[in-house]
């Protein structure tokens, strides 16, 4: 930075701008010349690298909250009421039929719950006759899951980093929830051959906190793991299947296969399109000839 | 707006938006009951609204909704907004106080930078909302709030400076990897 007053004066004038600038509020030949001073006055350009971390900071500490699935499912169902009933006059607006609509939305909801969730698992069950306990309604972590997976393989939830290193991704998590995501890599280390790769991670809201979201995918068909604390989610409802001392909560879930446990304090979700229970899927995590016998139970029978 | 009220696209255009409007219910409430009816409540009137003229802005538009549909359930409680003085003394909060290494560890948590927003007063936490996280420009803020640019301005130069004070543990942190 150079001295005198006018260097002063212009140094003075810059920095009462530089919010504007990083707000995007300056246009032509106002950001021009910021930008040129900043690439001279290096007192200036300081002042602005602190200030864009600081932003930056801000900005990516976002979203603060996700929708439930559940407030996406009603609002879903609102709107295409809407499409529908465009030709009827006079929609009330107000709250009172938000909050009819609201019960209504629940009614549907319970209702698609048991056409979607648990319909096809008694039919399976008299089919196949498993051992497993009653079938109950989807968790609100097995639906978030589902949910997820739905939004990311439509675009809508583009993965916040992208990589193939099962440790990168472990490594991404660390500082942004509150427990340890750790993921194998069978692939590597058994040298077999590549019968999925992993595409990258997210975080998701869930409970008012973070979730950790996987994306893997398998030839053309995507997988997705969830992981949250078992303190935020324990596995519940769907179809109950002990294997190797652990117990998983298998649903269908809008014509995906979802796979919830717990173990050693976490919860995971397994989402796939993949056949039969999706246990296919487990090959993301278990792909060794020792881990066949875990898989094994998962399969109807 | 009209097209958006034609063949679904405004459900489909709306719905790309339910995150941040419940991210700003949530800022505007701090209840996940309130604010999962003021998301219902946006999208029913937003929704009967769809095939009106003159919304070019749906993200906008929506915001202005939810907050005038919130202005009003508070007013109906004859509470009134609950914005506190803006020039309200600082909170708690002193991490210059506490141990260098401890903070510099518990900032690098983005978590962290969402609490440190969440405890700003509400006038403040809003516009770091509708600008930092929903990235408004200063002239749509003013349409949401109701307030001149001027006003939004100087607002958000306040709420930066109080979060700012709150994350001042950072500093220490860029001193300590210069070490």
């Amino acid at each position: 930075m150079g001295g005198g007053t006018a260097t002063f004066k212009n140094c003075e004038d810059i920095r009462g701008r530089l919010t504007l600038y990083l707000d995007d509020e300056l246009q032509g030949e106002e950001r021009v010349t910021i930008e040129a001073h900043l690439s001279e006055c290096e007192s200036c350009a300081s002042i602005f690298a602190r200030e864009l971390s600081f932003l930056n900071s801000v900005r990516e500490s976002g979203p603060l909250s996700v929708a439930p699935p559940e407030l996406r499912a009603r609002i879903e169902e609102i709107l295409s009421e809407k499409r529908t009933a465009a030709r009827v006059p006079a929609t009330e607006a107000n709250r009172s039929t938000a909050g009819r609509r609201r019960r209504f939305g629940w009614l549907v909801a319970a209702a698609a719950a048991l056409l979607i969730g648990i319909l096809p698992v008694v039919v399976w069950r008299l089919a196949h006759r498993t051992t497993t306990s009653p079938t109950t309604r989807p968790s609100s972590f097995a639906l978030m899951a589902a949910d997820t997976h739905l939004r990311q393989t439509r675009g809508q939830l583009p993965l916040e980093m992208e990589s193939a290193s099962p440790q990168d991704i472990s490594a991404w998590f660390s500082n942004k929830v509150n427990f340890r995501v750790k993921l194998p890599n069978y692939q590597e280390s058994s040298g077999q051959e590549k019968l999925y790769t992993l595409q990258g991670a997210r975080l998701v809201g869930f409970q008012n906190d973070y979730a950790a979201y996987v994306a893997y995918r398998m030839g053309d068909r995507p997988i997705s793991l969830v992981i949250t604390s078992e303190s935020a989610a324990k596995p519940s409802g769907g179809e109950e299947i002990a294997a190797r001392g652990l117990v998983f909560h298998y649903n269908a879930i809008d014509g995906l296969k979802v796979l919830t446990w717990s173990d050693r304090g976490l919860t995971y979700a397994l989402v796939s399109d993949l056949d039969e229970r999706g246990q296919g899927s487990c090959i993301v995590c278990h792909e060794g000839a020792k881990d066949q016998d875990f898989i094994e139970p998962l399969k109807p029978h | 707006m009209d097209s958006l009220g034609r063949n679904g696209i405004f459900g489909q255009a709306a719905l790309e938006h339910i995150d941040s409007l419940y991210g700003y219910a949530m800022t505007l409430t701090r209840d996940t009951t309130e604010a999962e009816d003021l998301v219902q409540e946006t999208y029913v009137r937003a929704a009967g609204a769809a095939n009106r003229p003159g919304h070019d802005n749906l993200k906008g538009w929506l915001f202005v909704i939810m907050r005038n549909a919130w202005l009003n359930q508070v007013r109906h409680k004859n509470s009134g907004p609950h914005f506190v003085d803006l020039d309200a003394k600082e909170g708690p909060i002193d991490a210059a106080q506490e141990n260098p290494h401890v903070v510099y560890l518990r900032n690098l948590e983005r978590k962290e930078v969402r609490e440190a927003i969440e405890s700003l007063p509400d006038a403040y936490r809003e516009i770091i909302v509708l600008r930092d996280i929903e990235g408004f420009t200063y002239q749509e803020i003013a349409t949401v709030l109701e307030c001149p640019a001027g006003t939004v301005m100087s607002r958000l130069g306040r709420a930066r400076g109080k979060l700012r004070k709150l994350l001042s543990g950072q500093q220490t942190r860029t001193r300590i990897r210069a070490v």
